[in-house]
């Protein structure tokens, strides 16, 4: 446990796993990011972060999505419930 | 090989009908075309603007009683909630709301074994719909190698639909599949399904059944990690990326040149034949001139545009695709687009017709009309003959980057950039003045990589040389016939009048004033206006207009427009076609989409200005 990450997916550093709260988007957007596996009680971890275009890459639900920050931003977690992960890649 | 196919002999019914169809459905990247492929090999028709996104394919089955079954390969879905243009046909189909498709008999949903416990919670909403419905697990040789396992009969039992394991590729699991197919449809078992449209319900039932299933989910594959790291790597990544980019268009020349040669050579030779068969008459000129001469002229380029669509099925099929997406993203985010217009974008480097229609993928309104306003741009594969015309004709190749990038691939992916750099500007300008409007959420799904199959590799530009014979067998040819009509009266002394002379010279001379500022000439403007119908008409028009001209044997096209053409004018001419929207079916789409004539209006000027503008431009420069 890692207390110290707050509790958006954007703040999630790569190699840290976490389990999504509620997404705060209008209803269709909503459903779509459900739909793709950001689900409210699906675990998530940080991939990588791309520093061209500020995007993160999110492994949920068995698939790679890439979000922007400011998506991400907008997806809760559950206050701690990250855990770092050993063998993920942090670059 | 485990099967719960024979699990509901009881309720099965025979459906009657000839032409039934079964829909293969299923989420991106599970494999729905290489089973489409497989099953129904060569018998298989393309819809008429198979993009990158946008497509539906029906092909057929002869069953062992005589009968026939057509198969439709539906684009990927997510689930029940369409939000782009191609999963709302999709969804459309499946409940026998289309109306190019009559309602499909039964489904059969693929679903990735590799990744089963996401996946299964598309299954309570393709079973809702109430179809007779066979689940393939897909992948089956990955999951094999990567160590994992699944009890089929009991995913079955839970979901009461028959399950398959199966694999496109090696083919286990195609006999039940077949089955399925030839023999008589069941109705889904009532089984307690979790509440529709309730995501996270569907979730906790899919974990749970493959949880029951001793689902043994496979070791993650440590060489799609590895390759990440590289293709989206700060530095590597871009540099990767440029290198793709140039490999393809390097050998849209070098690899092409050798299949150029034969297909010419057979062009020529059959002309040959039919010159000697046939008597002089009006009839020997019009195929001879006319359709060889014009439409031989077209169908040359056919190896160049089979060698571009095969890099993009394989870029496509691998998974990198997605990641130059995710390179490329920064660009599409300064000019003000959000993310989904880069798939409309890539698709109408095929054609913009589809990235027209793709373009309802994006809800917002102004984004949706900024892209479809750019996408005519973007160089669409119907330009690629004019370019390579031109560009074989006046410019020498030299290498540039040793034996990397020849001076012809480099001028040839600057046009491309210039396209694109096009339409990024014109996207800058109408987001920043006239379309405003805040971004919305930006969400790639980044699929496995996998190898590409040649199977899968052969369709598509089986179905890509399809549509252009296709084109070159309607507009092109007809185009051509009428040109060569304009070209041959009114008749002097019972003889064809010398080219200048004609109708068509005529209507050439009068517009000349027009194209003389960018260093073109009559026949060249007889071009433009013939390319309207599509642009690579313009080839096929050349072909006729200097194939008649000749005398004895028609000289090569390039050495005629070498002879016709200063260096200005030929890169003039380029700018033009880069700019123009020199596209009647292009037009027609984006007024059907945007409902009235004023954006298409709006449209064609201003990519006309620009054409122009550009054209003479250069014409002043290089001439
Ligand atoms: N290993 C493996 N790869 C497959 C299998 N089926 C499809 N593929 C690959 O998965 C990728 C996506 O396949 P495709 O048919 O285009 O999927 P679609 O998007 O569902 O139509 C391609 O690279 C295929 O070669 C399979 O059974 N096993
Ligand atoms: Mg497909």
């Amino acid at each position: 446990m890692t207390g110290t990450e707050s509790d958006s997916l954007d703040r999630l550093s790569p190699g840290v796993t976490a389990v999504i709260a509620a997404l705060d988007f209008e209803e269709a957007d909503r459903v779509r990011l459900m739909e793709l596996g950001f689900i409210p009680g699906s675990s998530v971890s940080c991939q990588r972060v791309v520093p061209m275009g500020d995007l993160a890459i999110f492994q949920v639900e068995g698939t790679q999505v890439a979000l922007r920050k400011e998506t991400a931003a907008r997806i809760t977690l559950q206050p701690s419930s990250t855990t770092r992960n050993p063998d993920a890649d942090s670059g | 090989m485990p099967t719960a196919v024979e699990a509901q002999t009881e309720t099965r019914q025979s459906l009657p009908g000839k032409n039934r169809a079964v829909a293969i459905c299923g989420p991106p990247n599970v494999g729905k075309s290489s089973f489409f492929n497989r099953l129904t090999g060569l018998r298989q028709k393309v819809a008429n603007y198979p993009g990158i996104t946008v497509e539906k394919r029906v092909g057929s089955l002869r069953l062992k009683d005589g009968g026939q079954v057509d198969l439709i390969d539906l684009p990927g879905i997510v689930g029940m909630h369409p939000r782009s243009e191609d999963e709302r046909i999709c969804v459309e189909i499946l409940r026998g709301r289309s109306d190019t498709l009559p309602r499909p008999v039964a489904a059969i949903l693929l679903l990735d074994s590799t990744n089963l416990q996401a996946h299964l919670r598309m299954v309570p909403g393709i079973l809702g719909l109430g179809l007779p419905t066979l689940v393939v697990l897909n992948m089956a040789d990955e999951l094999e190698a990567r160590g994992g396992s699944v009890d089929v009969e009991a995913v079955s039992a839970q979901i009461g639909a028959p399950v398959v394991l199966a694999s496109a590729v090696t083919g286990t699991g195609m006999k039940e599949v077949l089955r399925f197919v030839q023999g008589s449809f069941a109705p889904p078992r009532k089984v307690e399904l979790p509440v529709i449209n309730n995501i996270p319900a569907e979730r906790k039932w899919a974990h749970s059944v493959a949880a029951r299933s001793s689902y043994h989910t496979p070791e993650p594959s440590l060489w799609g990690r590895r390759l990440d790291r590289a293709f989206l790597h700060p530095v590597a990544g871009p540099l990767i990326f440029l290198a793709v980019v140039i490999a393809v268009f390097q050998s849209i020349f070098t690899l092409a040149v050798p299949l150029m040669d034969a297909v010419e050579s057979a062009i020529s030779v059959s002309a040959g034949w039919i010159g000697a068969l046939l008597p002089d008459s009006m009839l020997k000129g019009l195929l001879l001139d006319g359709v060889w001469g014009g439409v031989g002229s077209v169908v040359v380029f056919l190896p160049q545009i089979l060698i571009l669509f095969l890099f993009i099925g394989l870029l496509e099929d691998s998974g990198y695709l997605a990641r130059a997406a995710v390179i490329a993203d920064r660009s599409m985010r300064s000019v003000g687009l959000e993310g989904r217009s880069f798939i409309p974008l890539l698709s109408s480097y095929a054609c913009a017709i589809p990235a027209v229609m793709a373009a309802r993928t994006i809800e917002n309104q102004r984004d949706r009309l900024a892209t479809l306003l750019i996408a005519p741009l973007t160089t669409c594969s119907a330009r690629l003959p004019v370019y390579a015309l031109l560009i074989a004709a006046f410019i020498p190749e030299r290498p540039l980057l040793g034996p990397f990038l020849g001076t012809r691939a480099a001028v040839l992916l600057g046009l491309y950039a210039a396209g694109f750099f096009a339409a990024c500007g014109t996207a800058w300008l109408l987001k920043s003045i006239v379309l405003k409007s805040k971004p919305a959420p930006f969400v790639l799904q980044l699929p496995a990589y996998r190898w590409p199959t040649i199977c899968s590799l052969a369709f598509r530009l089986i179905d890509r040389a399809k549509i252009f014979l296709r084109r070159a067998g309607t507009v092109i040819l007809v185009t051509t016939i009428v040109l060569w009509f304009l070209a041959s009266v009114p008749y002097q002394d019972g003889e064809p009048p010398p080219i200048g002379e004609s109708l068509a010279g005529s209507i050439g001379r009068t517009i000349e004033p027009l194209v003389e500022p960018l260093g073109l000439n009559w026949k060249i403007g007889i071009g433009l206006i013939t390319s309207l119908a599509a642009r690579e008409v313009i080839v096929g028009t050349l072909g006729t207009i200097y194939g008649m001209e000749a005398d004895e044997g028609s000289p090569a096209l390039q050495q005629a427009l070498q002879s016709e053409l200063s260096f200005g004018g030929a890169i003039a001419l380029l700018m033009y076609f880069a700019f123009a929207m020199q596209c009647m079916s292009t037009v027609a789409i984006v007024r059907r989409e945007t409902g009235g004539w004023k954006w298409p209006a709006i449209q064609f000027a201003y990519m006309l200005v620009l054409a122009y503008a550009t054209g003479f431009a250069a014409y002043r420069v290089f001439g």
